[in-house]
């Protein structure tokens, strides 16, 4: 029994072992240092991005502490629904629709951390939550937002390749839909397999159950897709209303 | 008989789930929230401690709750609950500080006793016997319902909401009584980047706001007419959707007021150089000594109360 219960615990059967995590977790910091000295990091947020940022957090916690949570008590504990995750999931898309500059997305996570620490938890999950949730969650948009060239959900992008200005509409709004479903599918993976398949057995000692993991990620998948896709829709006209 | 074990039962999920939905709408409401995540200036004894130090006593009140018998976590929330007397409007901040409590008590207890397994619950409790209080329908188990619904699983539910209850009501304290410059200059002293330090304000500040938003934009709509002529019963089913009605629109708002705020922050200087210069510099006073000889205190009752076998005999698994 450690400090507020964190048992350590580094084998139990089935559990990812830790040298694949810190891997992960360590290419992942390595990729964004570099990605941000590349980008100008922190430094290339402008003022009213941080603004936005804040905002988002604000949302989230909002949402999945007060909220969210209340709502989502009336539906049956099951692993497809879960209102407070998606209401998450909507927010930082709508922020990294505004911002579109990598690290936006992990920057949105690591102030929503923070908040709920402030607001909510006390700083009691530190310094793993916020590593944990800012290199998985908040990477994924990330490197979306790289791959699109800063046009997340197509937005600010001008196609004129010849074709009429309605069937360009078209297809950047395809293009967006698909990207939400991309990063809705990324979003479903880490808590099943990061959560129970480490971080759970390593915090609190609990057991591994694969079966039960490969379970959830698949439940998880269809709700978070659809998710990814109505917050790419919304993210656009959001955007469009704010004056971008 | 089975009508009526169906009819209790379903009348118990949903008491699990709707009362404490029920008591924030009725008492708390969207205004009650505004106000307990919101500074306001005082004059108490905690508002003269140095944000540090409550960050400190926050940690330390996590750290007992969560290392000590539940009984302990219990007692600090009600002593937490009440330095909430010695704020402004104390009487009315520790209603609402108590509604929450109470509701995220039962919402928990009810959120984590029906799910959890014999096997956890022979792990809490040793060498106790099971006791049902409760069986509930077979089809219940589709929602991951254990069979029966024992004493043990509704303490060990109970057991986890305390350790909640301590960690809630000793966070909303930092952010009741400091302000947002105050927290600005905290995260300054702790060497956090002026960008995050500025997004983490902006959120604090935040928070409250979208509390009051919303509670504008629900409002209106029942102005506007919505639940005209309808039963009052159904008034908490339509705060909560007019609530989610009202989310966008606040969000837009929100956003759409962001560029002031950018060009305000902007226009006196924000980030022209790297540091920020300080005109009023955070001291300790002799209340942060006061606290610091509590969060000693606690830390000493955390390891007395392990030596004396009241530490956490609740091995919390995360159902």
């Amino acid at each position: 029994m450690g400090f507020n219960g964190i048992e350590g615990a580094i084998n139990v059967p089935g559990e990812i072992p830790w040298e694949i995590v810190v891997l992960y977790f360590l290419g992942a910091l390595l990729f964004v240092v570099y990605y941000g000295r590349k980008t100008g990091g922190l430094r290339s947020f402008t003022t009213i991005d941080l603004v936005y940022i804040g905002i988002g957090g604000a949302f989230s916690v909002v949402w999945e502490f007060y909220i969210g949570s209340f709502l989502g008590r009336f539906l049956p504990s099951t692993p497809f629904v879960s209102v407070g995750f998606w209401g998450r999931l909507i927010i930082v898309f709508i922020i990294a629709a505004l911002v579109r500059k990598v690290g936006a997305g992990m920057f949105t996570l690591l102030v929503y951390n923070l908040l709920g620490d402030l607001f909510h938890y006390g700083f009691g999950g530190e310094p793993m939550y916020f590593i944990y949730e800012s290199l998985t969650y908040g990477l994924f948009v990330d490197i979306m937002i790289a791959v699109t060239g800063g046009h997340l959900f197509g937005i600010g992008k001008e196609l004129s390749n010849g074709a009429g200005e309605a069937t360009a509409t078209r297809t950047t709004t395809i293009l967006g839909v698909i990207q939400g479903a991309i990063l809705g599918l990324t979003w479903a993976i880490p808590d099943p397999v990061f959560y129970s398949a480490f971080f759970s057995p390593f915090l609190y000692g609990s057991y591994v159950n694969w079966a039960h993991i490969l379970f959830n990620l698949g439940a998880f998948m269809p709700g978070d897709i659809v998710m990814g896709i109505l917050a790419s829709i919304l993210a656009v006209r959001i955007a469009r209303a704010v004056g971008q | 008989m089975s009508l009526i074990t169906t009819l209790i039962s379903w009348f118990l999920f949903f008491y699990g789930v709707g009362f404490p939905v029920l008591l924030i709408v009725s008492v708390v409401r969207l205004k009650g929230f505004m106000e307990i995540t919101r500074y306001e200036s005082g004059t108490g004894f905690m508002y003269r401690v140095n944000p540090v130090t409550k960050v400190l006593l926050g940690l330390a009140v996590m750290g007992v709750a969560s290392t000590t018998v539940w009984w302990i976590g219990a007692l600090l929330t009600l002593a937490i609950s009440l330095v909430y007397l010695t704020l402004r409007d104390g009487v009315r901040k520790l209603v609402y500080l108590s509604v929450v409590l109470v509701s995220s008590l039962i919402s928990s207890m009810w959120s984590v006793a029906p799910y959890v397994t014999p096997s956890i619950l022979e792990l809490a409790f040793p060498h106790q016997n099971l006791v049902t209080v409760w069986t509930w329908p077979s089809y219940f188990e589709v929602m991951g319902y254990q069979p029966n619904l024992t004493l043990q699983a509704l303490m060990y539910g109970l057991q986890i909401g305390f350790r909640v209850t301590a960690v809630l009501a000793s966070a909303l304290i930092l952010v009741l009584t400091t302000t947002t410059s105050d927290i600005f200059r905290m995260f300054t002293k702790l060497r956090a980047p002026l960008s995050l330090t500025f997004s983490l304000l902006v959120g604090v500040r935040t928070v409250p706001r979208i509390f009051e938003l919303l509670d504008s934009s629900v409002k209106m709509q029942f102005i506007r007419g919505l639940g005209r002529g309808k039963p009052r019963i159904v008034y908490p089913f339509l705060l909560l959707y007019s609530a989610i009605l009202a989310l966008v629109p606040t969000m837009v708002y929100l956003l759409r007021g962001a560029k002031t705020m950018a060009i305000s922050a902007d226009t006196r200087g924000f980030r022209a150089s790297p540091r920020r210069t300080e005109i009023v510099e955070l001291g300790f006073r002799k209340e942060d000594y006061v606290i610091f000889g509590v969060v000693v205190g606690l830390i000493l009752l955390a390891i007395v109360a392990n030596l004396l076998g009241f530490g956490r005999s609740v091995p919390y698994l995360g159902v």
